[in-house]
């Protein structure tokens, strides 16, 4: 079918191992690795099982990491993850304490957060000129807020029920639920982003939202579903957090938004949109988890660990320019 | 002193794998206005910015009043007292003209900017153009014309000695080229010397002493306007002879197909009514602004109507949104390649694929292999001059990304 001229035009992909090697993901990797060299030189308890022991209370935040990526990729932001969060575990608490058969207790957390999402996505997508930074700053306020007059003046509440949040914190030898749950989580969500129409949609609308929408692409129909699905993992964390702490109280939840947003950053998740993948979202998350753990075995303040992976973050930020002004000074001299 | 007020010579451009500029050449003499013409794709767009320090050319040389320059920015050109005037203005359009016309070059003391003294200058250029606008005006609520205005006062205040003008008259009137022909004249008479970029034989006549021609790439020769007629002129620009200038294929007009009954918009347009039949192309035409694009839009269910009736086949229609119009098998081929009808920084294959992805998905997977035959085909069925469908959209020409949306339509 060639036109007039007869040009042909290469339909052969590049190799795709060459370019694995040359991407953020593989950096990633490497710093995972050198992560945990450091940290087990640093701490003299940094190995396997205790990273497997003490990593639960940080993997909860991984599941919002997984839909605040699509989020960034749409070249949007939610902040409102961690109120979800946080009124989800209240409803988790109080109909546990009701006395809710604990798999209703989970369905009526997941309904929670799910409920808290729809709420976001009906709002941006009836105003799609609203940004989603206002919007969910002012639904921040708002989850919080009822979070707070259900906990009444307390400001706290615990679970009665404490053997079946145990349960959930359980494990398979050494490797706690939390973590299968969140590789099952992490493998469908990245297949779906990286092979799927839908996937492919979200990265269209990322980056040319008004091309995406002129070739068909359902442009609020695809926000819809992935609010609203941030919302569920919101209602998911929540259940780990209370299996953690055995209760809820108006500060829970607190800051997660960021955290899972560093996470994707981090990750090679570009928050201008229609950049990035899981899989370096995963990989960063499993890199501030291990430096978590690590850190917090010799006692480093909380806030010290923060500034450290801040400053990781705007190193390795950076890092992404670097490497593609190398690779096209590379790509010049062949050519 | 050279003779020549600008002249290139040897000038190669590539881009991944494609030649868009070879070995081309060009003088311009001082108080010249000189036409640059070609097809699309020939390289005339590239060429300019060549000129302007948008793109670095691999080869060649740039003499500018017989001395060597080599424009690492566009801001060097712009000091050396080069200014362009794009087809589209690239302004500021929530700034006021005279802002938009100082913008790089504000008249300061002690660091401070003089708007007194701004306004009283644009005002008096303004005047010069007899511009029908205040400085004052904020510049998104000026038309297209009227932008270009501010562009050419933009160009004169900096006080540009060679300025380029590409395809300004493309979506003026007659009356606002009439318009634009006059300040031409204007600025060749404050001596100045102008390139222009058209397509619009009536320009070059109008205004060109000579023309300079483009083919493929390629240099082809330069020739004084009055003495080459208008078949030379077309051969030069083809490369073959051309019986008639607007051949009208006979066309059997079928049943129809698409019929629009009152449709209005309230602010855009208003009781719009045509018909379209099988086998016919309908032309629809008006000035900028007159609402063409926005029926066209709300008939793929762009925007919405607020009143009339779609018929397609006979059958009412409400098309809910673009997707639907492709359903119904309405394609629309958006008026801004780069912001509607291209993701500029992806592979052309993708791109062309993005309408399509669904049909040949499977369970929701994409059909990679099958996306990249498709694409392949298509980007060679319109003859795009490109070398592998992952190269991404902005790295090609202009002409040749329209050819990209053309295939992109073609599959849908």
């Amino acid at each position: 079918m060639a036109g007039k001229s007869g040009r042909s035009i290469n339909n052969v992909p590049e190799n795709p191992v060459r370019k694995m090697i040359f991407s953020w993901e593989g950096i990633l990797v490497l710093l995972l690795i050198a992560v945990n060299i450091f940290c087990s030189m640093f701490s003299q308890f940094y190995n396997v099982s205790s990273l497997l022991r003490q990593m639960p209370v940080y993997l909860a935040e991984v599941f919002l990491m997984l839909a605040m990526a699509y989020i960034l990729v749409l070249g949007e932001i939610d902040i409102s993850v961690g109120s979800t969060v946080c009124l989800s575990a209240t409803v988790a608490c109080l109909t546990s304490n009701a006395g809710l058969p604990f798999p209703l207790v989970f369905v009526a957390a997941l309904l929670t957060g799910t409920a808290c999402g729809m709420v976001n996505a009906i709002i941006l997508t009836t105003f799609p000129e609203l940004p989603p930074m206002i919007v969910t700053l002012s639904t921040q306020i708002i989850f919080r807020g009822l979070a707070e007059i259900i906990l009444g003046s307390g400001g706290s509440v615990s679970v009665t029920d404490t053997a079946s949040f145990k349960a959930l914190a359980g494990k398979v030898g050494q490797v706690p639920y939390i973590l299968f749950l969140v590789i099952i989580l992490a493998v469908i969500f990245a297949v779906i982003l990286g092979k799927t129409t839908f996937g492919r949609s979200v990265y269209a609308i990322g980056t040319n939202r008004l091309t995406a929408y002129y070739s068909g692409i359902h442009v609020q129909r695809v926000r819809f579903i992935i609010y609203t699905v941030m919302g569920t993992l919101c209602g998911l964390c929540a259940m780990f957090v209370v299996s953690n702490s055995y209760g809820a109280n108006t500060t829970t939840g607190e800051n997660f938004e960021m955290d899972a947003i560093a996470m994707a950053v981090f990750g090679g998740i570009m928050s201008t949109g229609g950049k990035g993948n899981i899989a370096g979202g995963v990989i960063s998350a499993l890199i501030i988890v291990c430096l978590r753990v690590g850190l917090g075995q010799r006692n480093v303040n909380a806030q010290v660990i923060l500034l450290l992976i801040g400053l990781l973050l705007i190193c390795t930020v950076g890092l992404p320019n670097l490497i593609t002004n190398i690779r096209q000074s590379l790509k010049k001299k062949k050519s | 002193m050279s003779e020549y007020a600008l002249e290139l010579k040897g000038i190669t451009k590539i881009f991944p794998g494609v030649k868009a500029l070879d070995n081309v050449q060009f003088q311009l003499l001082p108080g010249e206005v000189h036409a640059l013409m070609g097809e699309n794709g020939a390289g005339k767009s590239t060429f300019i910015k060549v000129i302007t320090g948008v793109h670095k050319a691999e080869e060649g040389e740039m003499y500018l009043f017989g001395e060597k320059v080599d424009f690492k920015s566009p801001r060097d050109a712009q000091e050396a007292g080069i200014a362009a005037v794009y087809q589209h203005p690239t302004s500021y359009p929530h700034l006021t003209v005279a802002e938009n016309i100082f913008m790089g070059h504000e008249i300061k003391k002690h660091h401070m900017i003089q708007w007194k003294e701004i306004y009283a200058q644009a005002n008096q250029l303004l005047k010069e153009l007899d511009a029908d606008f205040d400085a004052r005006a904020e510049m998104g609520t000026l038309s297209v014309a009227q932008q270009q205005m501010v562009e050419i006062a933009k160009a004169m205040s900096a006080n540009a000695k060679i300025i380029l003008l590409d395809e300004p008259t493309a979506s003026l009137t007659k009356s606002e080229s009439e318009k634009l022909y006059t300040l031409v004249d204007h600025m060749r008479e404050s001596g100045a010397s102008v390139i222009f970029i058209s397509h619009r034989f009536e320009d070059m006549y109008r205004l060109a002493s000579r023309v300079t021609v483009f083919r493929d790439s390629q240099y082809i020769g330069t020739y004084p306007v009055d003495s080459i007629t208008n078949a030379e002129l077309i051969k030069a620009m083809v490369g073959r002879e051309i019986t008639t200038m607007y051949p009208k294929p006979e066309v059997q007009q079928g049943r129809e197909l698409l019929r629009v009954e009152h449709l209005s918009r309230t602010g855009f347009f208003k009781d719009i009514s045509f018909t379209l039949h099988a086998g016919e192309i309908l032309g629809m035409t008006g000035l900028v602004g007159a609402g063409r694009t926005e029926v066209v839009e709300a008939v793929c269910g762009i925007t919405h109507a607020d009143e009339g009736k779609v018929y397609l086949e006979g059958e009412e229609v409400h098309i809910k949104n673009p997707a639907d119009a492709m359903k119904k098998g309405i394609v629309l081929l958006p008026e801004d390649r780069q912001k509607e009808g291209l993701i500029m920084s992806w592979g052309l294959g993708r791109n062309v694929t993005l309408p399509v992805m669904s049909k040949y998905a499977r369970h929701g997977f994409n059909n990679n292999r099958k996306e990249r035959e498709i694409a392949r085909d298509l980007l060679e069925s319109v003859d795009t001059k490109a070398v592998d469908i992952f190269q991404s959209a902005s790295s090609l020409s202009g002409g040749n990304q329209q050819k990209v949306v053309v295939a992109k339509a073609l599959e849908q």
